[in-house]
């Protein structure tokens, strides 16, 4: 699985793998001439401090003095162009591939089945695409750096302990072994907790957002405190959570502490050894001694590279889950091409449906059939498989049996894209954007004009009230589009559904909170729109489904009526009851 | 009032960031000074015990090494592991105590920011986008929660350590420490003149990726508008854009924070050059040795060390506060809708709810009531009527003092209700709002909600008089099933019966239903009614719905347009008056 996480990296890299390489080769140039002013401290030590003639070199040979002087600014100064611009390819290729998986995991989540969206909540969906995010972006631009300048920089300087007294690198670098059992044993216990603790980050993420979401119900409730509670106790498990992960670090730090410290310790007995038996140089001894650290460092550091590397490995997990999931529902191979504006016939033959979790059948073989332009109405009782049944035109969801056809053709054997560009849907929940008003009408075609925007907001009778407004149509509604009663809202959703021209319009309940003459208005614009559509109506009212072509009632997921609103209420059954309720039955 | 926000838009900053705010972080840190202090006497014995180990490196070469004197040479061994191991000790109990006081903070300013949001008014969440307001609660608070414990601790442990390694370096030798020195003000300037320039480029990458944030949330939570409106590809291109500006902003960002580190360095290798200069050259006549030479570029470099550690904490500090100020700034949104200074209980609410001259809009310079006065009985069920938008919902909403008004008063039983606490007051009322709000967890966690210690047989009861426990006795794991978020499994009406039924449990002295049965089938209503007359019995309530059949048998109707009522009285009378509200029942039977 790790293999396949740095593969995955790897993969979308894509791009700025070459500058990426250049990173690297910069991270190792520049750490390979770390070690270059030691060297030349080791030079003017030797040469000018504790050599033979040091005192004579020091009048004699000036020249070489200020060169080796200069030669150190200068390679510092060389050394760290080197650094800035490899940090800035670190950063520009890490940018890079967080932008180009951002990108493609965006894409991926908005193009999920509904089903995704009744798995994953939101604040889970936010952790992935931020904070786990993050990690992966710390991995490119900081751990595997860091893993390449820790090698670099140990191997150079044990090279150059080699060269300069085999012995004394080895007595050094027989500590080495030590340091990776540690970090073995550390990693397997790092390793979960980082794992919970970006569970733990997910809830804090989740119960935040619903909390915010859901504010209005908060107050209506005086919750305040309720919630308070309920975040606390997220926000300390995370917290705590936190604090075991670092303890977990902190058991092991010790003993890596330790490790690095000996070596500083070896240098300074052996190489005093060395030194007194005259097998080393005072120089040389310097120069180990000024190096040691380029050895000690990199081994202190394999402690966070390890932890990081977990956090990284927690959370690109999460990520490649998204990353990999496919939607059932997507345009068949075989579909056919149909770019032309379809012509709205519907035709259900037997379709059954249940969501995956449910015992109960939602629907239960329901056939019908509507011709183009026809309109239809759908009534029955809350939760009796309306919404579902509607939901199955645009292949939200997917019949488990039977199957749904527009002008004839199966939707699955249609393209995804041209079947939704043919249905406006106008949902039961309003959820507008936190955009101007004319954004959110036009939010199907965005190109539209002005004065088609004006005019569908007059087809739903939103015309009124939007130039009512401070800004008028350029008036910003929040988020969820609050601010606005329900009653607009609905008829802003339903500008925007009629605002694609859709060949198949569904208006699931839409008028609900709109006011009967506002309704009035809003049928006769319907029945007076400047191209043909069918339209599929759920409605509770009477005086909405009156006049359609056809009624629909369910029941328990199964058609009981089916007719005009004359035959139906000839029937005297489920409609006629209805009707009565509503109209009284001095009316009927 | 300011505009509304959204993703496409920076958010403005109200109050720039001063020194105050960073004293006041310090707020955050001051709770919790004794373990601080302890962290910090233990990190400063731990850079003492450090420090030993140069001088006994110089010990062994100066000493040891000339006079041949191996035992010696691992005495002094003995002694630097002694140094090392203390020094390991002491760093590792700081860090343990560091950890727990760091994660604290963090809890602490999480705890205050989201208390705080808690008492912000509906306005501060209608005007901007969620995900600019989570992102802040989260993201942010984890940002900064290295700066605040261990970047803070870092701050005064390195200069500790500064200062030790200064008098170390002046203890070895005063000429060369005083070249070390030089370095200090040439790094000032460095650092002044980058701060400028990083500190608004990390602003704007703090913007940018609020935006970013914004627009991701509301698409998640609209991907089936989106689905609908086949706009994935435009949606797609819009993410890309601010997702290409979250980049463009952080390169800019690092393009100066990349150079704190290279300054520093150059600085640093510069001063080492030139104590090899001053030592051999001009101090050479003052006897300076070779060990001591060696010791203060040694010293040098552990004191740049700190220095580079430093300018990495400024760094973190520059970007952090870009996250801080946002953090604060919330806190420090004024809370519009609070209990004022003098605030008393609400006793129990008998029901007599009264609005004087009720002067009220949402933004300055617009009405929505317009001297609004009325009074209802105590047990009085109240309907209002009128188009859409005329601010039926607004009134209603005033009731529970979600809102200030611009002037006039509304009592409850006499009492202000400006005067008296929200909680108190609100948690009397139960509100049915149009939109119903259901959280994640079970069906029967959703209906407690309105009473957090009520029995099971209580919350079966209150779904029984909604008629909800047909269908979620009906449900894979009835009462106790999981509805995920936002309740996506449930139809609109059987939201709208659960947020009802969770009203209901709330009992509460004043009932306000707004186009709370909208989405509900008409039969399932007229069961729902019977039980809800019984339960209306004695309490006040006021009643929004388009159906008029709903509120024909309402003791008061009110016909609301032009910012006032103006209508009201009983179904009757009103049909008499031959008016509004006899025009519109009356057209209402037309349309049908």
């Amino acid at each position: 699985m790790k293999q396949s996480k740095i593969k995955w990296l790897f993969e979308n890299m894509k791009g700025y793998r070459c500058l990426y390489v250049l990173g690297i080769i910069g991270a190792i140039t520049y750490n390979v001439m770390q070690l270059i002013v030691p060297v030349v401290t080791q030079k003017i030590i030797d040469l000018f401090m504790t050599g033979e003639n040091a005192s004579a070199n020091l009048v004699n040979k000036r020249d070489v003095f200020f060169l080796l002087i200069a030669a150190m600014i200068i390679l510092t100064l060389i050394r760290t162009m080197i650094v800035y611009a490899t940090s800035m390819l670190f950063e520009y290729t890490s940018q890079g591939a967080l932008y180009k998986i951002r990108n493609y995991l965006f894409d991926k989540v908005q193009r999920q089945d509904q089903k995704f969206y009744q798995t994953y909540r939101t604040g889970d969906l936010m952790t992935r695409l931020t904070g786990d995010l993050d990690a992966v972006r710390h991995m490119i631009a900081w751990v595997i750096r860091t893993i390449i300048e820790s090698f670099t920089l140990v191997l150079a300087t044990f090279f150059y302990f080699v060269y300069m007294d085999v012995k004394l690198a080895l007595c050094i670098i027989v500590i080495a072994p030590g340091i990776f059992v540690v970090i073995v044993l550390f990693k397997n216990k790092v390793g979960p907790m980082h794992r919970l603790l970006r569970e733990k980050l997910s809830l804090l993420n989740t119960i935040s957002q619903e909390n915010i979401s859901g504010n209005r119900v908060v107050k209506a409730f005086a919750r305040e405190d309720y919630e308070i509670e309920k975040f606390d106790e997220c926000s300390r498990e995370f917290s705590d959570t936190n604090m075991k992960t670092s303890f977990v670090w902190l058991k092991y730090f010790p003993f890596m502490e330790t490790f690095a410290d000996l070596l500083p310790v070896v240098l300074m007995v052996v190489g005093g050894f060395f030194l007194i038996d005259g097998s080393l140089t005072m120089g040389e001894y310097a120069a180990f001694s000024g190096l040691i650290w380029a050895v000690a460092n990199p081994m202190r550091n394999l402690g966070s590279i390890m932890n990081e590397f977990q956090r990284f490995s927690a959370a690109s997990t999460k990520i490649m889950e998204i990353y990999y999931s496919e939607p059932e529902i997507v345009t068949a191979p075989d579909a056919i091409d149909r770019p032309e504006r379809f012509e709205g016939n519907v035709e259900f033959k037997n379709v059954s449906f249940s969501y995956d979790d449910g015992i109960m059948p939602v629907l239960n073989n329901i056939s019908f059939s509507i011709k183009a332009g026809e309109t239809v109405a759908i009534m029955g009782e809350t939760g009796c498989g309306k919404t579902s049944l509607v939901h199955l035109i645009p292949r939200f969801f997917e019949p488990v049996e039977g199957e749904v056809l527009i002008d004839g053709i199966d939707t699955r054997k249609l393209k995804l894209k041209q079947l939704r560009s043919n249905i406006g849907l106008a949902t039961q929940e309003v959820l507008l954007y936190s955009d101007t008003i004319d954004g959110n009408i036009a939010y199907g075609n965005y190109k539209m004009s002005e004065a088609d925007v004006k005019k569908y907001a007059k087809y739903s009778a939103a015309a009124e009230f939007i130039s009512k407004m401070p800004e008028g149509y350029e008036t910003v509604v929040g988020e969820r589009g609050v601010g606005l009663s329900g009653g607009q809202k609905q008829r802003i959703s339903l500008a925007r559904a009629l605002a694609i021209k859709p060949a198949i319009l569904i208006l699931d309940d839409t008028t609900s909170a709109v006011d009967m003459e506002t309704e009035k208005e809003i049928q006769q614009s319907l029945n007076n729109l400047d191209f043909s559509c069918t339209k599929i109506i759920i409605a509770q009212r009477i005086s909405t489904t009156k006049n359609a072509d056809k009624i629909i009632v369910l029941s328990h997921g199964s058609i009981i009526e089916m007719g005009t609103h004359k035959e139906l209420l000839a029937k005297r059954g489920y409609y006629y009851e209805v009707a009565k309720l509503q109209l009284g039955e001095e009316v009927l | 009032m300011a505009r509304r926000n959204t993703y496409k838009e920076d958010e403005v900053l109200e109050t720039p960031f001063d020194v105050h705010h960073l004293l006041r972080a310090l707020v955050y840190v001051k709770k919790y000074s004794g373990p601080m202090i302890a962290a910090f006497l233990i990190s400063a014995l731990g850079a003492i015990a450090g420090l030993f180990s140069p001088m006994i490196a110089k010990e062994a070469l100066d000493v040891a090494v000339p006079q041949g004197d191996k035992t010696m040479l691992i005495k002094l061994a003995v002694l630097l592991v002694g140094t090392f191991v203390i020094s390991i000790i002491f760093t590792t109990i700081r860090a343990r105590i560091m950890t727990r006081v760091g994660q604290n903070i963090i809890y602490d300013i999480r705890k205050d920011l989201f208390e705080h949001l808690q008492k912000l008014p509906f306005q501060y969440y209608d005007d901007r986008p969620h995900g600019k307001i989570l992102v802040r609660v989260v993201n942010y608070v984890n940002s900064v929660s290295d700066m605040l414990s261990n970047g803070l601790i870092n701050v005064v442990l390195e200069s500790l350590n500064l200062i030790f390694i200064v008098i170390f370096m002046f203890l070895v030798d005063v000429k060369l420490s005083i070249v070390v020195l030089c370095g200090v003000p040439v790094l000032a300037v460095f650092l002044l003149w980058i701060k400028a320039k990083q500190r608004v480029a990390w602003q704007q990458v703090s913007n940018k990726n609020s935006n970013l944030n914004a627009y991701l949330q509301e698409n998640i939570v609209g991907a089936k508008v989106t689905q609908i409106f086949a706009r994935e590809d435009e949606n797609a291109e819009i993410f890309d854009d601010l997702s290409l500006r979250v980049r463009d902003s952080w390169m800019r960002a690092v393009k100066y924070s990349n150079l704190v580190w290279p300054g520093i360095d150059n600085i640093s290798v510069i001063i080492r050059a030139c104590i090899f200069v001053f030592g051999l050259l001009v101090f050479s006549a003052g006897g300076t040795t070779v060990g001591t030479i060696i010791a203060i570029s040694s010293y040098a470099s552990r004191f740049w060390q700190p220095i580079m550690n430093l300018g990495n904490i400024f760094n973190n500090f520059i970007n952090n506060i870009a996250y801080l100020e946002r953090i604060f700034e919330t806190i420090d949104e004024p809370v519009a809708v609070g209990d004022s200074e003098d605030a008393v209980e609400m006793p129990e609410i008998k029901g007599e709810v009264a609005f004087e001259n009720v002067v009220f809009g949402y933004e300055e310079g617009q009405t929505v009531l317009n001297n609004v006065s009325f009074t209802v009985k105590p047990g009085e069920s109240v309907a209002l009527v009128g188009p859409t938008g005329a601010g039926k919902s607004t009134i209603v909403s005033l009731i529970s003092r979600f809102y200030n008004l611009n002037s006039g008063r509304i009592t409850i039983d006499g009492q202000d209700i400006s005067k008296v606490t929200l909680k108190s007051l609100r948690s009397q009322m139960g509100i049915m709002l149009q939109d119903s709000f259901i959280f994640s967890g079970t069906i029967a966690d959703n209906i407690r909600y309105g009473k957090l210690d009520a029995t099971r047989e209580e919350i079966v009861e209150a779904a029984k008089v909604v008629c909800a426990h047909e269908f979620i006795s009906g449900m894979k794991d009835g009462y106790d099933t999981e509805v995920k978020e936002r309740g996506s499994l449930l139809s609109q009406g059987q939201k709208q019966l659960i947020s009802f039924a969770r009203t209901l449990l709330s009992n509460p002295r004043i009932l306000v239903l707004d186009e709370a049965t909208s989405s509900i089938d008409v039969q399932t209503e007229k069961s729902l009614q019977k039980g809800l007359n019984a339960m209306l019995e004695g309490r006040t309530s006021f009643i929004i719905a388009h159906r008029l059949s709903t509120i024909v048998n309402c003791d008061k109707i009110m016909y609301i347009d032009d910012n006032n009522i103006l209508e009201c009285g009983t179904h009757d009378e009103l049909m008499a008056k031959k008016g509004h509200y006899y025009r519109l029942y009356t057209s209402q039977r037309d349309c049908l």
